[in-house]
């Protein structure tokens, strides 16, 4: 059923005029099925106004997941979730409150609304400062996910047999003892309503099918497991109708058992290659995380902890070599961040972090805008679900490709010896960001240009500002690969963000290589 | 929170549904809450909530077929939705040969006052108090502070078609802070969990932060290497999950667990060192029966070093002829209560023992590195200081280790009284503080 906003606009023509003249609505299928949430929306807002909120926006969030899990020749788990919920935020008395509740009714969200403003005025006299937002127009519209495969009307028979094939696949390589397949899929809804006027509904559906394949060592001990690459994403079913899943198993099974007969690698300084699947999350890192500007202020510093990219540094500090650019997107075609507009109602938006090596700029909502100075918000609000407070979370945040049409396999060529690693691996960094130390799942030794064999127990462990200013080439356009996770984690009570990173492989010189193998201590 | 008597009609609602059907059998479980928490940074409060939640998840099993849906809402249409949507699936699902049948009527050991009341009626306003305690502790100019207060009143319910029927209502609260210094050098935390308010004081907490912040600032320059360390229980607590986390007897038996080539009876670790799991510890919140409603009992794993056995599910069990333990639910605490037993020493006592090494507060961002080894890797933070000949002598920077929990036990030789860290990467486990040696502290992290 399509909603008529017509309730909510009545009395402002302005609005009116905007919602007919907005080509993305008139195109817009409509999504919201429930035509009271006008009146809920409506009566929540004047509830907190009435309270004494200076500021108030309510969320109405649906969020449904899809999830399959086998183990070889078996489905372990089929599940189906759904969530549903509403949270209403205010300001008042310079301090923000919030309260939600699962029974969504017009009765429980003005009590909800009610609730949060004594929240917030429990705690004004412990304020220093009042709460101010930086302005932003308001918007009204209806975004939702590109896609022509809706994952959930796929049958469920499709997608267990998917799994089991590519179990079944990955089996069939001698030394192969274990393979377990997942998908997962997420349809977020969501309509956020403010005073200040803003009425957008979204739909944003992630998915992600992924596997593991392990072989174990009967006579020696021990075991290796190798991932397959493939990210999650912002799409339709098609996105796994096109991926080599089962393609690819017996490659990954055969690395598996490579890997588990691999030489342990001899640790030291070497040249790094490292491809987009593992590059990714070191972008993530060193570079996303330390480029929000609420931990570089001090707001996470009792949980995801600070950062060394401090406002004094902005313009000034030379974080990687003159050729890298790193961007912040929000709407990036497929990105798991990508929205129209964030929990504050701002549109997305892209612009730089790093820009020519330099730091440049951060992530920031409109809370945060005024803290450095800047006049409107990048649009980096979110909460992962209705009972939620919606802070800063991390965009897209992407490598800008090389100039010249330069392939993975071109930087392995001009290597003359080094490692190439693909895929996530363990991974950890400091609390303010400099020293991280990161795996991966394939590790292959190069020797004069050649990628000569695979090894194992590899890590490399560097300083976020060395490393990237160790870089010395990296792969042009068409190597620009888009990777991204799904529990991107921050803030107390811990929130789940999902996130992507592009980037080309890259090169980097003289990277600290360590043996992660105790197997014999 | 949801009373024992309105859990009990949502239950029976959906499994008579479930009846209707024939050959159906369902495990329903209903989780509730009502959850408030204050977040507060740069000494003023940044976000506060008040929050309910309401999970109800249906498993069907028809046959061998399983497949579970779950909602948050309990209205007429939306649980004949979730027994549709459960029902359909599992016709859908494949077959599973390790399904189990659904567990009939199991008797728990009652649980000592797992739920509080003054925890659980705790409003904003005592919140904001509690944090105004906290902010009070600080002395404007010279530090910093930000933190987090939470508290819960929760209950869980399960019934089966089979007869199963199971309640738990308990309460939670959590505090923690980070006091940093106005010029960045010095870093300190603190930080308590428990299911009773009253035994959070978070101005003392905020104290110890402050005291950890000011004597950490201005840390020099130690090497990287082999050191002796005393963990506070935060370190000990984040370390030791990713031990816990790898009992499992299935993984062990296919051989790819550090437990693999371990058996019952094989002695890991010192006489000092004994680690279990206790549902019956108030202070750890966890139930007293796992996801499917077996009774889970105070079990010793590890005895004055000794392993005595490792968990089994009831399928595993079965196929292996060994009794059924339940289900735990992984690491960093998982859904049981972990305890590693305590000693006598005091923290003073425990430094005393050191000529020269390391007193480490907690840790962070703690990732597995080779499962096979329980390798961690992870970071120092907010108070590394230096210890020569028997007391702390200055700060240092802080490190990155890598690291097994199975060393930092086998080489443990002296355990302080427990408690219940809580914060960040720290999972509900009881532990103590301790010093144990040949730790490495691999690198040098330059963050404060």
């Amino acid at each position: 059923m399509k909603l008529s906003r017509r309730s909510f606009l009545s009395g402002s023509s302005a609005g009116a005029l905007a919602l007919l003249a907005n080509p993305r609505l008139s195109a817009a299928r409509g999504l919201v099925t429930e035509p009271t949430l006008d009146d809920l929306v409506k009566r929540a807002l004047a509830a907190a106004t009435k309270a004494g909120a200076s500021y108030a926006d309510i969320r109405v969030m649906r969020i449904r997941r899809e999830g399959l899990s086998t183990r070889e020749e078996r489905v372990e788990q089929v599940s189906a979730t759904e969530e549903y919920g509403v949270g209403v935020r205010v300001i008042a008395g310079g301090a923000w409150g919030f309260a939600a509740t699962p029974n969504v009714t017009a009765a429980e969200a003005e009590r909800v609304a009610r609730d949060a403003v004594a929240i917030a005025k429990a705690n004004a006299p412990l304020m220093k400062r009042p709460v101010a937002l930086a302005p932003a127009p308001a918007h009204v519209d209806v975004w939702q996910t590109a896609l022509t495969k809706d994952p959930f009307k796929i049958p469920l028979e499709d997608k267990a047999e998917l799994l089991l094939a590519i179990n079944r696949e990955a089996m069939k390589v001698p030394g192969v003892s274990f393979a377990t397949s997942q998908y997962a899929a997420i349809a977020e809804w969501k309509l956020l309503a403010s005073t200040d006027g803003a009425y957008i509904e979204q739909e944003v559906v992630r998915l992600w099918p992924s596997y593991a394949v392990t072989a174990v060592d009967d006579k020696r001990g021990g075991f290796e497991t190798r991932e397959h690459d493939l990210p999650p994403r912002q799409a339709g079913w098609e996105y796994v109708e096109a991926a080599p899943l089962v393609a690819d198993a017996r490659r990954i099974g055969e690395e598996a058992v490579e890997k588990l007969k691999a030489p342990s690698v001899a640790p030291g300084r070497r040249d790094l290659i490292l491809e987009p699947s593992n590059l990714y999350l070191t972008i993530h890192e060193s570079i996303g995380h330390s480029t929000e500007l609420d931990r570089a202020l001090g707001y996470e510093a009792n949980a995801a902890g600070t950062s060394f990219a401090t406002p004094d540094k902005r313009g000034k500090l030379r974080i990687a070599a003159p050729f890298l650019t790193f961007f912040a997107d929000k709407t990036t075609p497929g990105g798991l961040a990508t929205c129209g507009y964030d929990d504050d109602g701002v549109a997305t938006q892209k612009w730089n972090l790093v820009e020519n090596g330099l730091f440049v700029g951060y992530q920031t909502t409109r809370e945060q805008a005024g803290w450095i100075g800047e006049a409107e918000s990048r649009g980096t609000s979110y909460g992962d679900s209705y009972g939620s407070i919606a802070f800063q979370r991390m965009p897209n945040v992407s490598l800008a490709p090389g100039p010249k049409p330069r392939s993975l396999e071109e930087l392995v060529a001009s290597t003359e010896d080094g490692i190439a690693i693909s895929g996530r691996g363990s991974w950890s960094i400091d609390h303010q960001r400099f020293n991280f130390q990161f795996g991966g799942q394939a590790f292959w030794e190069i020797k004069h240009g050649k990628k000569v064999r695979m090894l194992r127990d590899v890590a490399y462990q560097a300083n976020t500002i060395e490393f990237w200013n160790s870089c010395d080439a990296i792969g042009g356009p068409a190597s620009w690969q888009l990777h991204g996770t799904l529990s991107d984690g921050k803030g107390e009570p811990g929130q789940i963000n999902s996130v992507s990173h592009g980037c080309p492989p890259a090169r980097f010189k003289q990277v600290n290589i360590l043996n992660t193998n105790r197997r014999n201590a | 929170m949801q009373t024992p008597t309105e859990a009990r009609r949502l239950l029976d609602r959906i499994t008579t549904l479930v009846r209707a059907t024939k050959g159906a059998e369902a495990l329903v479980s209903i989780r509730s809450s009502r959850e408030g928490n204050t977040r507060f940074a740069v000494s003023e409060i940044s976000s506060s909530a008040d929050v309910d939640r309401l999970a109800i998840s249906l498993t069907v099993q028809i046959g061998q077929r399983a497949a579970t849906a779950s909602t948050n809402q309990q209205d007429d249409r939306s649980i004949d939705g979730l027994v549709a949507s459960a029902l359909r699936m599992a016709r859908l699902a494949p077959d599973n040969p390790e399904g189990m049948p659904l567990l009939g009527r199991q008797s728990y050991a009652p649980a000592k006052n797992p739920a509080d009341l003054a925890t659980a009626k705790l409003t904003p306003d005592a919140r904001a108090k509690a944090i105004g305690a906290a902010l009070a502790a600080v002395e404007a100019g010279k530090v910093v502070i930000a933190g987090f207060l939470s508290h819960g009143n929760h209950s869980l319910a399960l019934e089966t078609t089979a007869g199963l029927s199971a309640y738990h209502a308990w309460t939670s609260c959590n505090f923690s802070c980070t006091a940093r210094t106005i010029d960045g050098t010095g870093s300190g935390w603190a930080g308590q969990g428990s299911n009773r308010m009253a035994d959070l004081d978070t101005a003392a907490l905020a104290r110890v932060a402050v005291d950890k912040a000011t004597s950490s600032a201005r840390a020099g320059k130690l090497d990287p290497g082999r050191y002796t360390v005393v963990l506070e229980p935060a370190a000990v607590a984040s370390l030791l999950g990713y031990l816990t986390g790898a009992f499992d007897a299935r993984r062990a038996d296919e051989g790819r667990s550090f437990f693999s080539k371990k058996r019952p009876g094989d002695k890991l670790f010192p006489e000092t060192i004994s680690v279990r799991t206790d549902p019956s510890d108030p202070a750890l919140t966890s139930p007293p029966f796992d996801s499917e409603g077996f009774p889970l009992a105070t079990t010793r794993w590890i005895d004055k070093g000794t392993l005595t056995g490792l968990p089994y599910s009831r399928f595993w069990a079965r196929k292996q002829g060994k009794p059924a333990t339940g289900r735990f639910g992984g690491g960093r605490g998982g859904s049981v209560g972990w305890v590693l037993d305590g000693g006598s020493a005091s923290p003073g006592e425990l430094i005393k023992g050191v000529s020269r090494g390391v007193l480490i507060t907690r840790f962070w961002y703690l990732r597995p590195v080779d499962p096979s080894t329980i390798l961690v890797t992870g970071l120092t933070r907010d108070g590394t200081f230096l210890i020569e000949n028997g007391a702390i002598t200055r700060p240092v920077n802080n490190f990155r280790f890598n690291e097994s929990p199975v060393q930092m036990l086998a080489h443990c030789d002296g355990l302080g009284s427990t408690s219940i860290p809580s914060g960040y990467e720290v999972g509900a486990l009881r532990v103590p503080a301790l010093r144990t040696h040949e730790f490495n502290l691999a690198s040098i992290s330059e963050a404060v």
